[in-house]
């Protein structure tokens, strides 16, 4: 993979050049945090080594997303796919392992038309990261992103190394910056970046990766689940900032002078109530402990069958969005060390 | 019946041919059968109007049946209520079929038992149908069929029909009624009066989520087979294609894996039955 060096000015006119042709959403301070937006002016974007409180997803997988539209009037139905050309900056490695696992999902079976051709024309632009008190992805091997982007930006005292990851990154590039080839002071500041990384995780799984389908899978009637149950608001918080969480549902509304229906999906999530009640009444997960443990399962175990790769990435989110403090890690601690007792 | 470049949520419309009142809260749809649609019994659809939405339906005619598609939809939610208000001539947005239906082809010689609990009758209408209009690729045929009330029993002169086609046709009502002669008791209460060929028999069941656990037992004690016991289970569903999450059971989505099973299939998953 190709490296290169880009300095502050060529970084300025990179994003001026983007902002000129492409919608951009990217990452702002904003109470000492840092939250995506779309970006206006190139001075805005701060690449942050922070995590986001929210997730990307939204930019490739909306909140609220137009499937179809019914013309009342002559009766007719067509179909909506809502895709532009846009970049998106300022992801972090657990950002792009969580939607080549998206991509994974929508791609399954009959793919997705919507997700696919908006994720088609989507630019994806990383950056390196430094972990808070909720991080573990050193934990799930998402700590490093190899592939997965179109462009990766280290900042560095003096500037950027920019590692290509598709030819469409490359044109980019090249097309707004004039970048030299990395030198290897730059590598090692890359390096030195990694080793900080590294050092600065507070937390972390107790078990290797390979081992927590297992875990979860022993851990089915752990007594845990009710305890956490019990606590849990049932808010979905967690489903909402997850990276990784794609359950929906599809609705439908009319618009005001009831001349058009829309059929439109929503992200849902299966920590809510209502997430598995049918018509009369009846829910399959009733508790929220059972949804609890069905989320948790999600993200350690039944997608891990379904698409070949565990769908937590280690981000920390729900732990930190999560109104009566239950962690991910101390949950899924407490599950190993049972487990190998 | 989908293009494969299709948008995978674009319905097709269909015209209502005719809209049966079956009981106070079922009706039967009846419309053309569209060109090119291809289904399997036990396989559902999802059935929308244009401003309501869509639920996930089964079908209730037997492949066989070539003119006619036909869907029994009990008045149960806010899709279905609007349903129950349609007349013939009405037009419906239909999707699919989705999922897994009951496998024919491996009953062929076989004793089928059938167990139908309430409105479960309707996806094995279309089995039962369809393994009559092919009678002699079948063993002997039972169908057990449970329902709270006289009132709520289902194709009633197609019962008669089926018996006299073949079909040992035995029913309950949950509690006694008057007037009604026959078995009270719950669906279960029948099974030890039905004589299992356990070495050359499947057991087709659908019914409500409380009926499997009580019904599964029963069969076990007359040592019939995971394998040969065939369930519909019904969840939650959005999209069909195994991606909007609510029909998850544990690992599999019922949409696609299901939502027809052999108990085989579902036995280690806790939340399945």
């Amino acid at each position: 993979m190709a490296s290169y060096f880009v300095d502050k000015k060529g970084f300025l006119a990179f994003l001026k050049g983007i902002l000129e042709k492409y919608p951009l959403y990217g990452t702002v301070e904003r109470d000492g945090f840092p939250v995506f937006k779309k970006i206006e002016e190139p001075e805005e974007l701060v690449l942050s080594a922070k995590p986001t409180h929210l997730s990307p997803k939204e930019f490739l997988f909306p909140p609220r997303e137009l499937l179809l539209r019914f013309n009342l009037e002559d009766g007719k139905a067509e179909p909506v796919v809502e895709a532009r050309e846009q970049v998106i900056m300022g992801l972090h490695p657990c950002d792009i392992h969580a939607i080549g696992l998206l991509d994974r999902v929508f791609s399954h079976g009959r793919g997705d038309v919507n997700y696919l051709e908006r994720r088609k024309k989507t630019i994806l632009i990383g950056t390196e990261c430094l972990p808070d008190e909720f991080c573990f992805c050193q934990s799930l091997g998402t700590m490093d992103a190899d592939e997965g982007f179109d462009l990766f930006f280290h900042e560095l005292k003096r500037g950027y190394l920019v590692r290509v990851g598709t030819e469409r990154g490359r044109r980019l590039l090249k097309r707004y910056t004039k970048p030299e080839k990395a030198a290897q002071k730059h590598l090692e500041e890359v390096k030195a970046h990694r080793e900080k990384k590294l050092k600065g995780f507070t937390r972390c799984l107790d078990a290797r990766k390979e081992e927590l389908p297992l875990v979860y899978a022993g851990s089915y009637e752990h007594p845990l689940w009710e305890r956490i149950g019990s606590i849990c608001y049932g808010c979905g918080s967690c489903n909402h900032v997850c990276p990784t969480c794609y359950c929906f549902d599809v609705r439908d509304d009319v618009t005001l002078d009831l001349k058009e229906a829309r059929r439109y999906r929503v992200w849902d999530g299966c920590t809510l109530e209502d997430f598995a009640k049918v018509a009369g009444g009846h829910n399959f997960r009733k508790d929220r402990s059972e949804r609890l443990r069905h989320r948790f399962n999600r993200k350690f175990r039944y997608l891990a069958d379904r698409f070949d790769g565990l769908f937590c990435v280690g981000c920390g989110r729900c732990s930190r969005a999560c109104l009566v403090g239950i962690n991910i890690t101390d949950v899924t601690n407490e599950l190993i060390k049972d487990a190998k007792s | 019946m989908q293009r494969a470049d299709a948008h995978p949520y674009m319905p097709q419309p269909v015209r209502l041919e005719r809209v049966e009142r079956l009981t106070e809260k079922e009706s039967l749809f009846v419309f053309p059968r569209p060109q090119g649609f291809g289904f399997t019994p036990g396989q559902f659809i999802m059935v929308g109007l244009a401003g309501y939405g869509e639920a996930p339906i089964s079908i209730s005619s037997p492949p066989s049946e070539k003119s006619m598609v036909e869907l029994c939809i009990r008045r149960v939610g806010s899709l279905t209520t609007i349903l129950h208000r349609l007349r013939a001539g009405d037009t419906i947005w239909i999707r699919g079929p989705f999922g897994r239906g009951f496998p024919t082809e491996r009953m062929h010689g076989k004793d089928i038992l059938f167990i139908a609990g309430g409105i479960g009758l309707v996806p094995l209408r279309s089995l039962i149908k369809e393994v009559l209009a092919e009678r002699e690729d079948y063993g002997r045929l039972t169908l057990l069929y449970g329902v709270k009330s006289p009132k709520e029993i289902l194709f009633e002169e197609e019962l008669e029909l089926w018996q006299k086609a073949g079909v040992d046709v035995r029913l309950t009502i949950d509690r006694a009624y008057p007037g009604w002669k026959g078995n009270v008791g719950v669906v279960t209460t029948l099974i030890p009066q039905v004589d299992i060929d356990e070495d050359n028999s499947v057991c087709c069941i659908v019914g409500p989520p409380v009926m499997y656990k009580y019904v599964i037992l029963s069969l076990g004690n007359r040592s019939v087979r995971g394998e040969d016991i065939y369930l519909s289970l019904e969840r939650k569903m959005k999209c069909g294609m195994g991606k909007c999450g609510h029909c998850q059971i544990n690992s599999i989505y019922t949409c696609e894996e299901g939502p027809v099973f052999t108990l085989q299939e579902i036995r280690h998953l806790p939340e399945a039955i």
